[in-house]
């Protein structure tokens, strides 16, 4: 796993193996799918944010011509979730409904207006109760528990020390503090979700085709919801249309499409609306964070002391790893020789939130970066400066026990800082314009799977037939960010031969090994490291073979450009079909495996909670941010970005510098207009008009670096590349927004009112300010 | 829950008698041009014609001509053929300034000047779905008694969001409609209430054929438009300004501006004085941001605050005021 190696591949960059299908509009999707014979699916979703279930009537919408199947809460009495100790959530309601939009029974039509009438059919009997839709309503000490185990509306707590807090704080110079609030947002990925089920009533078997990250999880929780033995269900994940994080644990209409194709006996196909997907959420939650940071005068810092408070929605899903990874990635960036971290994850009557890019680091991330920048000022050092101060080495463990290998936050910082001319440039901008920077870092991949069996992090398998071509079977699921596509370079580059030579088959659980799911960054980083022992396996083989034909030692043949010879001597030239002949010829077909095992001191501290956070390796990024804000609607423009990222080794440069800009454009949407709205938990914001993402208009020249720490684990010293860049965006445009205006703004996102707002009070204060001297 | 678009019939005319013929022979129908507001609201359950009158087969209704009397546009011209429009970019600038900025590209290559203009209102709690809406007891604009915005008045505050009424107001535009009732041309002004739940003054079986604006002398007249929005692109304007500036021979200017998005009904600024030669311009962009200020009523319709959609938008009217003056000084 060294970079050393001479690479055919690896390293240049090679557009998406499965991108024609895509632009050509040839790529199958699962709203796609054949349904000549499926029934149409459709859920009836609570009217209601909060209340006691007190009778479902279906009789009438049952006898509706054309309806084959309806099914309520009583169907299923199995919870699911992503997290074993925190399944709380029913595919359907059951005795009480939490949020507006929670499904509460489906109907299976033989068209998709039949089963709507139906739905209007269906007689629903509620008896309200009190509903919280902030953290802080849900907390009153009079509240309602959503959830009778947890009659404070706490899903979880989580408090840390680490470090001599009060000393450190104690040795501080200066000490800077603020509140920050970061609005909740939601992934909005371009496919809405759908989903196939398929029921083969005479064998009992399922096979269910999704917009899954995590198509084995589907797999688990459909088994447990259905009362299946895991055999007879079959997942497929087919094209999917981005993920973000949305589809990282199993979802409600997943389970009961499951049910409904059982109860039709039949085939189901649901395709929900951009609403229904909306209202499925698992998007990042509303954030208050109570940040203090100590300095020394030299911009060192001594002690930080955070409080997060989450507002997670109605159910747990991934909520207590999004609030421990809150306050675990506020190590791994800088050193800091004390942090204290109170979490608070809360349950309130709105769509569950979960897992999303950046999961759990970004509104922390946020308030870090705006805070260092304020201090910068104060201590009247330059912001490059001040994070200089406090890099940390590599390798080292952070004070909870996080293992750094390999850090190239140091040239991130010296590339975006040239690239941009910081210093000549951020000195001249003219009023109304300004340059602002902040840094990130993200896990490539947890350590330690939420699902824990013991088994390796990710196995693939490799084929190679009578037709010379080779097959990787893998259940890592390509959700847009490339995995195929590193996977075929991975492969390729260590076996020497062409990727055209290569095919990628993913994501069918009657085929391909079993996988956890593209969620945290993991898939290059686990994936790549099996696919790459997987293809040395395979090489060594061919090597054998080669060296038997070529009457040489198996360790003086060489195998480059799909040609075998004896140390590149020509007269023993064989082509890659001649040796593959060979090699079959031995023993037929030949399958091999490759593995990849976190190593255990991978695995986070022995503190409750200590295994989020915890990864082979940290990506890093710094970049730089230029904005311009008009000065009569308080509109932001970004006029350009340099973003770098240290990936440790860039296997395909393209993908690598597309997931960069990706993760840019994510942090600018959260930053200047994505928000999620309610009114009463009605979401105001379920559609594409009013969920306000950032247009091509709005997308600014993004200057890409990529950095290579070669990090000593990673395949070929590759680390994770979709997220890192994220959450130093919107600090970076704070920063910047901050020089163009004057104001220091708590609240994401940046939004012209805001802005507006803020402009306004500013004025309001120092009038009273000129005021108060007047009249003293 | 889902957004099935309902069962209807489609009719296809092919002169504006034969669709004024089949409205009178069904008049649960709705005539049909882009589709990019009522095919949207249908879906969301908010319009369940029996009968879809599809007016883009009709000749009359798509051409774009210039005489002496000024420009002439065939109602069902679509927005990216009129923004493209060398003389309208020329001396209508206001017109294809705002055909620009109307949602995205797509939207206007089929989007048409009379859909825009007879554009439903729009409402935070109008413009969902209908589980969302039955959710929440409908509102006095559709199938409820309440108005969510403003519980307490009787009438839906739900405004107009077109973005060409007001440029086409500023130019003086008139609009000829057909009926049952033959033919019969109004000021656009008069096309409009101020009423969310019925603000198009048409009559029952109307629809509009052509609009038509007076002729303009580019040397004296400029035009622009802005727009309150979040995004460059896609958005809805949160409030929308226009602006002419006419500059008369004894030296005086005259400010015309009209406002969308903040009202049900899009509308002329009232109380303008004009600006005799020699006054102090500034005065009058301060009159103009005031009137502005004060004359529109933006309501909780949407995510975005309406202080902040009054604010801006009369901070953009006195931008765009200064901007044309100064152009008509440079000449």
């Amino acid at each position: 796993m060294t970079s050393l190696l001479k690479h055919t591949v690896a390293g240049k960059p090679i557009p998406l193996i499965d991108g024609p299908e895509k632009v050509t509009g040839k790529a199958r999707y699962t709203a796609d799918l054949d349904v000549c014979d499926s029934l149409a699916g459709r859920i009836l979703r609570s009217p209601v944010s909060h209340g006691e279930i007190i009778r479902i009537d279906v009789s009438k919408a049952a006898e509706l011509e054309g309806v084959c199947a309806i099914i309520t809460g009583a169907d299923c009495p199995h919870t699911y979730g992503v997290i074993p100790i925190a399944m709380n959530e029913y595919p359907l309601a059951r005795d009480k409904v939490r949020y507006r939009g929670e499904p509460v029974a489906a109907v299976a039509a033989v068209d998709a207006r039949t089963a709507e009438r139906a739905l209007e059919l269906i007689q629903l009997e509620i008896r309200e109760l009190p509903a919280y839709y902030t953290a802080a309503d849900a907390r009153a000490p009079d509240a309602v528990p959503l959830h009778d185990e947890k009659p404070d509306n706490l899903e979880r707590e989580v408090h840390n020390e680490f470090g001599d807090i009060a000393g450190s704080f104690a040795s501080a110079d200066r000490i800077f503090s603020a509140r920050f609030d970061c609005a909740e947002v939601n992934h909005a990925q371009m496919e809405p979700h759908a989903v196939l089920a398929e029921y083969d009533a005479e064998r009992d078997r399922l096979t269910l085709q999704s917009v899954s990250q995590v198509p084995f999880y589907v797999h688990l929780m459909l088994a447990r919801c259905l009362e299946m033995d895991t055999s007879r269900i079959r997942v497929i994940k087919p094209f999917v249309g981005g993920g973000f994080g949305a589809r990282t644990e199993t979802l409600n209409f997943e389970l009961i499409a499951g049910l409904l194709a059982r109860a039709a006996r039949g085939t189901v196909m649901m395709r929900l609306t951009r609403e229904e997907t909306i209202i499925t959420h698992r998007g990042r939650p509303e954030t208050q964070v109570d940040l203090k940071i100590g300095f020394t005068r030299d911009g060192r810092m001594t002690a930080v002391e955070c409080e997060v408070v989450q507002r997670g929605g109605a159910y747990a899903g991934y909520g207590l790893v999004t609030i421990l990874y809150a306050g675990a990635l506020l190590h791994g960036l800088y050193d800091i020789p004390a942090v204290k971290y109170d979490g608070y994850r809360v349950y309130a009557n709105l769509p569950p939130c979960g897992a999303m890019r950046g999961h759990g680091t970004v509104d922390v991330r946020h308030a870090f970066e705006c805070l260092l920048d304020r201090a910068a000022r104060e201590l009247d050092l330059d912001p490059f400066a001040l994070r200089r101060a406090n890099l940390l080495d590599a390798p080292s463990r952070t004070l909870n026990d996080l293992m750094i290998n390999s850090y190239g936050l140091s040239e991130c910082l010296a590339r975006v800082e040239a690239a941009s001319g910081w210093h000549e440039r951020k000195a001249a901008m003219p009023p109304g314009r300004g340059l602002g920077m902040a840094c990130s870092h993200y896990v490539s991949g947890a350590a330690k799977p939420v699902h824990w069996t013991g088994e390796p992090h990710a196995v693939v398998n490799l084929k190679l037939d009578f037709d010379g071509s080779i097959t990787v079977l893998t259940g890592a699921a390509d959700i847009g960010q490339g995995s195929s596509t590193m996977v075929t370079v991975a492969a390729a580059d260590i076996l020497g031969v062409d990727v055209a030579r290569i095919r990628v088959v993913a994501n069918d659980s009657a085929i391909t090994p079993k996988d956890n799911g593209s969620y945290s960054s993991r898939v290059t980083f686990m994936v790549g490291n099996a696919t790459i022992e997987a293809a040395k396996r395979l090489r060594e083989i061919l090597i054998d073979a080669a060296a038997t034909k070529l009457d040489a030692r198996p360790e003086d043949i060489e195998c480059t450009a799909e040609t075998f010879s004896v140390r590149g001597g020509e007269q023993s030239m064989m082509s890659f079909a001649e040796i593959a002949t060979a090699a079959l010829a031995d023993s037929g077909t030949i399958t091999v495996k490759g593995t990849f095992t976190c190593p255990p001191e991978a695995q986070g501290g022995k503190h409750r909670g200590g295994a989020v956070g915890s990864t082979m390796g940290f990506s890093y990024a710094a970049q730089v941010v230029e904005v311009a804000v008009d000065p009569d609607t308080g509109v932001v423009s970004v006029e350009k970005v340099w973003a770098a990222l240290d990936c440790g080794f860039a296997i395909n440069p393209l993908a690598v510098e597309g997931q960069i800009e990706g993760s840019v454009w994510m942090g600018m949407g959260q930053a200047l207009c994505e928000e999620t709205r309610y009114a009463n938990g009605l979401p105001v914001h379920a559609g594409l008009l009013d969920y306000r993402m950032p247009t091509i208009v709005e997308s600014p020249e993004i200057e890409v670096h990529i950095v290579e720490s070669n990090d000593p684990l990673g395949p070929f010293g590759a680390k994770e590349a979709g997220e890192g860049a994220l959450s130093g965006f919107p600090p970076a445009l704070a920063n910047a927004v901050a020089q163009a205006t004057g104001l220091d703004i708590d609240d994401l996102p940046l939004t012209p009112d805001r802005i507006t707002e803020a402009r306004i009070a500013e004025r309001r204060k120092r009038r009273q300010a000129t005021n108060r001297k007047a009249s003293e | 829950m889902s957004e099935t678009l309902p069962g209807f019939r489609l009719t296809q005319p092919e002169s504006v008698d034969q669709a004024v013929a089949a409205m009178r022979a069904e008049p649960d129908s709705r005539f049909l041009a882009g589709g990019t507001d009522l095919i949207v609201n249908m879906r969301r359950g908010l319009a369940e014609p029996k009968n879809l009158i599809d007016l883009n087969g009709i000749a009359e209704l798509r051409s774009i001509t210039q005489d002496v009397d000024g420009l002439h546009i065939g109602a069902a011209q679509t927005l990216r053929e009129i923004g493209e429009d060398e003389d309208i970019r020329h001396r209508y600038c206001a017109v294809a300034q705002a055909c620009d900025v109307i949602a995205g590209p797509g939207h206007r290559n089929v989007a048409t000047v009379g859909g825009n203009l007879c554009l439903d209102t729009r409402c935070l709690y109008y413009n969902q779905s209908h589980w969302w809406r039955k959710s929440n007891n409908f509102c006095l604009k559709y199938k409820g008694d309440i108005c969510h915005v403003a519980p307490v008045g009787k009438r839906c505050r739900a405004p107009f969001c077109g973005d060409l009424a007001p440029v086409l107001m500023v130019h003086g535009a008139e609009i000829e409609l057909a009926g049952p009732d033959g033919r019969r041309r109004i000021a656009l002004a008069d096309l409009y209430e101020e009423d969310g739940a019925d603000h198009l003054r048409l009559a029952p079986q109307e629809f509009i054929v052509s609009v038509h604006v007076p002729p303009v002398d580019a040397a004296s007249v400029r035009s622009g438009y802005a727009k309150v929005r979040v995004r460059g692109a896609i958005d809805f304007p949160l409030a929308g300004t226009a602006v002419l500036c006419n500059k008369h021979d004894n030296g005086s200017m005259v400010f015309v501006v009209a406002l969308t998005g903040t009202n049900s009904r899009p509308f002329l600024l009232g109380g303008v004085d004009p600006v005799a030669p020699g006054q102090n311009l500034d005065e009058a962009f301060d009159q103009l941001e005031k009137l502005v200020q004060k004359q529109v009523s933006p309501q909780r319709t949407t995510t975005t605050a309406a202080h902040y959609r009054r604010l801006a938008v009369a901070a953009l009217t006195r931008r765009l005021a200064r901007e044309l003056a100064a152009d008509l000084a440079d000449g």
